[in-house]
């Protein structure tokens, strides 16, 4: 560039109106694109990025755009290069590709401002297709400032007049944007909430969740899915939030890469139950598990009968149901925190909890066997082997991590030794696996228990909400005497993930970790912060959804409220508003110049009178007439008008006309009307 | 949509529904009262969704699919801003025109066939408004005046037609329209001004010579000339005339429009007056009769010669200047 720097500036302002606005609407596009570049193939953004400097260019020099010809083929290109790297043109990323790409070329088209539009409409709709991808807080105030500038280009493009300032624009458009947020607040509280209407095509987020079965190492990250698994609120004083285990399925058979559920899953319960301390009643609402099985509190020896749904408690402790359950489930329950289950002597029902498979993981078998041959653990009980393995696992160098990479990728049968004597990361399930595995090679019952854990803190409505991301897999082993008892090795390696019931964070960037080195407590009370302003907006905007809606009516005073209801107040808030905006139109439309209602209903009064008083007739002319008619019987009215045209015109004319000269006119014209009448003419 | 003027002619003909909305608004206009000042409060505005509009509710609904489908909240976020900024943009619409004041100045007198202007003012007596456009209700879409007007103040835009026919005629009706601020919607207006624009001959091109200046016989005022030196008149140049009687400064600027040269009358006869007759026009149809008087009201006025009008039935005395100019003009463009 040959222009100076401070050019640059004075370049700006002296843009033709047209070229500016381009250029501003470039710039718009190219803000809403950009966080799409990590999920587009690589051509993609570079031939939006080529597509838009060269309209820039084209902008600036005040060049002809290219024909219709030069488009088609740049897009037959891009559709060629979307099914070549998709093998398909339709699903969510080939959708996205394709819609960027016409965004961009739709720039090389704005002509008329119907191409305009199409741009305006695009660039909302590439907007949404971020929230595909995330819908965090970041994302969210990006897109804002998106939306914010699409409009303010709209805005724009309606001041056909002289050269509007891009500020002046802004604020227009900010300006209708805030008066429609009442609106947009209403709709977002009341407008109903609907499942998917078509199955969502499953690809792109790995979904947590329980499932029936585990398989170690083939999860290579679990995605970090902040969507609502249940909700829970206490009818009593809440337990404490290291006791919240809810059971789901209880999985026994090991198949040295697959856990599946055993023979206790199914039939109801026979082994005894032994319970200790005040029942705790809870209220569930389960978002779909689609599984035969219910979430509960750890644990429920009661729940109230649901509709079109039986329940019962299994063996292994966990509810079973005779459906799948498909849809929100809601119950009240009851619960013991402090329990014993499973029997007190040896019998067949343990057998299947000692079984290892053959040739797997030999490496783990035999540190298992060391341990057990060491001299201190001779005759060591099964809560002292469980106790070992802990202190083993809290002290031997385990990172708990959510992005432990894959294992068993050399060896598939020597998954578990590459976790537990190699690489040592892991998360909740490769812990569970890795501590039921050893206390089975040690020849002690032990089985993995998956479920949630924890909840998120603070319930502001009374109900706490239990994430997916609060998925859980822990352990549990057999004592003689006393049953099955809970170990959580989780616990020894990151107990802040039981007892604070967080997640850990990725490991920190490399900005983060500077800044953790320089000034640790200000980095810890940033962050502290920021999963505060997180989890609100978890809370409040991305899981909003029926279940709240519903309570939000309970609240306000709605018995069993339904989405009947929901719309049904939405509706009448609309039209309630709507006729608040006729009544106000209708009284506008009767709002009037104070001094000109007076004189209208001056004129009224002396035309009572029978004098024309007419529209333009100043009090003066009025005066006369009233003096010309009525002679010496109508001074006192014509002193009157007089004095109007003092409060009027005078010197220091009243800003409002006052109501008692209208009163004292009326009263001077009845006595006029009355004197006349009598009077002889 | 067809392309050519003639093809959308036709296609209006052929169109039953066209001759149905045309008799629509004819009737419908016809109720509106004419005045030249008007204040557009809610009884007089209109307004609809324009075609981006119906395109920008497609785009919600759309939105709204998407983000029930993949249950996005901040979908649901998006669709019910923009639907909200949408219902805003109504009233913001709407209320650009509301409260407007509009007033026609008097429109000046044209010939037919040449552009009459109409000169609005448009006057805020509150907030600032912005986009507004005035255009022909008879061609709607085309060549519409914008203008903003400033919060409290006033702003002028001028709209014009080409009255093909002389005559008093009415001002078309006039539509003020605006889409600020979003395009969504469009609010319009129609105004029938009740002025009336005063619209004289077409002028005759090229323009026929004046005819010749006749003395009056015997007249009271009749004057010898003593030397010839003295100027009683101005008449067209004929073939014969010395150079030193032609009027060069005039002719100059004659010479410009005309191409007349314009020569003192110094003959014998007194009294000379220009009588522009319609007798004098023999041969021509009743239109260009008037349209060649007008065209010779506009020469002798511009020679300074004193002229008179004739037409059957009607006469206008010799006179000459602005006013009678004036007279002339009005006279042609209202005789029948």
């Amino acid at each position: 560039m040959t222009a100076p720097r401070l050019g640059l500036a004075a370049r700006w302002r002296h843009l033709p109106r047209e070229a500016r606005d381009t250029l501003f609407l470039l710039g718009v596009i190219a803000w809403t694109v950009l966080p799409h570049v990590s999920h587009l193939p690589l051509w993609c953004s570079v031939l939006t990025a080529a597509v838009l400097l060269w309209r820039t260019r084209l902008a600036l020099t005040n060049a002809p755009l290219p024909g219709r010809w030069v488009l088609i083929a740049v897009l037959a290109l891009a559709a060629g290069l979307t099914l070549w790297s998709f093998r398909s043109i339709f699903g969510k990323e080939p959708g996205v590709t394709l819609a960027v790409v016409l965004m961009a070329l739709k720039t090389l088209e704005l002509r008329a401002r119907r191409d305009a539009f199409v741009v305006f409409f695009l660039g909302f709709f590439i907007v949404l297709t971020h929230f595909l991808f995330s819908q965090s807080l970041l994302v969210a105030v990006a897109m804002l400032a998106s939306v914010w500038g699409l409009l303010t280009a709209l805005v724009l493009a309606h001041m056909p007049v002289g050269q509007p300032s891009l500020r002046h624009a802004s604020r227009l458009a900010l300006r209708t944007a805030l008066l429609g947020a009442p609106v947009m607040v209403l709709l977002f509280v009341l407008f109903p909430r609907m499942g998917p209407l078509w199955g969502v095509p499953q690809d792109g987020l790995v979904k947590t969740g329980l499932s029936n079965t585990m398989r170690m190492g083939s999860v290579a990250e679990i995605a970090i899915d902040d969507s609502i698994a249940l909700r829970v609120r206490f009818l009593g004083a809440a337990p404490a939030p290291e006791t919240l285990y809810f059971r789901g399925p209880v999985l026994s058979n090991f198949d040295g890469r697959t856990w599946t559920a055993g023979y206790g899953a199914s039939g109801p319960a026979r082994e005894p139950l032994r319970l200790n301390g005040a029942p705790i009643e809870y209220e569930l609402t389960a978002e779909p598990t689609r599984l035969f099985l219910l979430p509960t509190l750890e644990a429920t020896t009661a729940i109230e009968p649901i509709d079109g749904l039986n329940s019962n408690r299994r063996d292994n402790l966990s509810w079973g149901t005779d459906r799948l359950v498909q849809g929100r489930v809601r119950f009240k329950a009851t619960a013991h925190t402090r329990f014993e289950h499973g029997p007190l002597q040896r019998n067949t029902s343990l057998r299947e909890n000692v079984q290892l498979p053959p040739g797997y993981n030999p490496r783990t078998l035999a540190w298992a066997r060391e341990l057990g041959d060491h001299p201190r653990m001779a005759n060591a009980d099964a809560p002292a082997l469980a106790r070992a393995v802990m202190q083993h696992i809290a002290t031997a160098g385990f990172t708990y991590t959510l992005a432990p990479g894959v294992y068993g990728e050399t060896n598939e049968r020597a998954s578990l030794d590459e976790f537990w004597l190699d690489r040592k990361e892991g998360f909740c399930e490769h812990f569970a696996a890795a501590f039921v595995v050893i206390m089975r090679a040690l020849s002690v019952p032990a089985r993995v228990v998956t479920g949630f854990q924890g909840a998120d803190a603070a319930p502001v409505d009374g109900f706490y909400i239990v994430r997916q991301s609060h998925a859980h897999a822990w352990a549990e082993y057999w004592v003689e005497g006393q049953g099955w008892v809970r170990a959580d090795p989780t616990a020894a390696v990151a107990p802040d993930r039981i007892v604070r019931s967080r997640n850990l964070v990725p490991a920190p960037g490399l900005v983060a970790g500077a800044m953790a080195n320089v000034n640790p407590e200000l980095m810890a009370q940033l962050r502290a912060s920021w999963e505060l302003l997180n989890n609100r907006w978890n809370q409040w905007v991305l899981n909003y959804s029926r279940g709240q809606q519903l309570d939000l009516l309970k609240n306000i005073g709605f018995d069993s409220p339904s989405w009947q209801d929901v719309a049904l107040l939405l509706i009448g808030i609309l039209s309630g508003l709507a006729l608040l905006g006729a009544v106000w139109a209708w009284w506008d439309r009767h709002r009037q110049d104070p001094w000109a209602r007076q004189a209208q209903q001056m004129r009224r009064s002396l035309q009572a009178l029978g004098l024309p008083a007419l529209p333009h007739d100043p009090p003066r002319a009025l005066a006369s007439q009233v003096q010309e008619r009525y002679g010496p019987l109508g001074a006192a009215v014509a002193s009157c008008l007089l004095t109007l045209e003092r409060q009027r015109y005078g010197p220091t004319p009243l800003a409002h006309p006052s109501a008692q000269w209208l009163r004292a006119l009326r009263g001077e014209v009845r006595a006029l009307r009355r004197s006349a009448q009598h009077a002889p003419r | 949509m067809s392309s050519s003027p003639t093809a959308s002619r036709l296609y209006d003909q052929l169109n039953p529904a066209a001759a149905v909305r045309k008799r629509f608004r004819a009737w419908w206009q016809a109720r509106l009262p004419r005045t030249d000042t008007l204040l557009l409060t809610q009884r007089n505005i209109y307004i609809l969704p324009t075609r981006a509009g119906l395109m920008f509710g497609v785009t919600l609904i759309v939105l709204l699919l998407a983000s029930i489908n993949y249950q996005l909240s901040l979908g649901y976020v998006l669709t019910f801003l923009l639907a909200g900024s949408g219902a805003v943009s109504m009233h913001i619409t709407h209320n650009t025109l509301r409260g407007l004041t509009l007033h026609l100045r008097p429109p000046t007198a044209v010939f037919a066939n040449t552009p009459a202007l109409l000169d609005v003012t448009l006057t805020s007596a509150g907030r600032a408004r912005f986009g507004i456009g005035l255009g022909l209700e008879s061609s709607p879409g085309k060549a519409v005046a914008w203008t903003d007007v400033p919060e409290g103040g006033q702003s002028s835009a001028q709209v014009s037609f080409v009255p093909a026919q002389r005559g008093r005629h009415a001002v078309p009706t006039i539509q003020i329209e605006t889409r600020f601020p979003l395009g969504l919607f469009r609010a319009w207006s129609v105004w029938r001004p009740a002025a009336q624009v005063l619209v004289y001959p077409k002028l005759e091109q090229p323009a026929a010579p004046l005819p010749p200046a006749h003395a009056v016989p015997g007249g009271p005022a009749a004057r010898r000339s003593s030397d010839g030196g003295e100027v009683e008149g101005v008449r067209s140049y004929r073939r014969g005339d010395p150079l030193k009687m032609v009027l060069w400064k005039k002719a100059a600027r004659t010479l410009e429009t005309s191409g007349e040269l314009v020569t003192r009358d110094t003959s014998a006869s007194v009294q000379h007056q220009l009588w522009l007759d319609w007798a004098e026009c023999a041969g021509l149809a009743p239109e260009d009769r008037l349209s060649r008087l007008a065209t010779w009201v506009l020469a002798a006025n511009r020679a300074g010669a004193e002229h008179g009008l004739r037409l059957p039935g009607f006469e206008i005395a010799p006179a000459q200047g602005e006013a009678q100019r004036k007279h002339c003009l009005e006279a042609l463009a209202l005789w029948t």
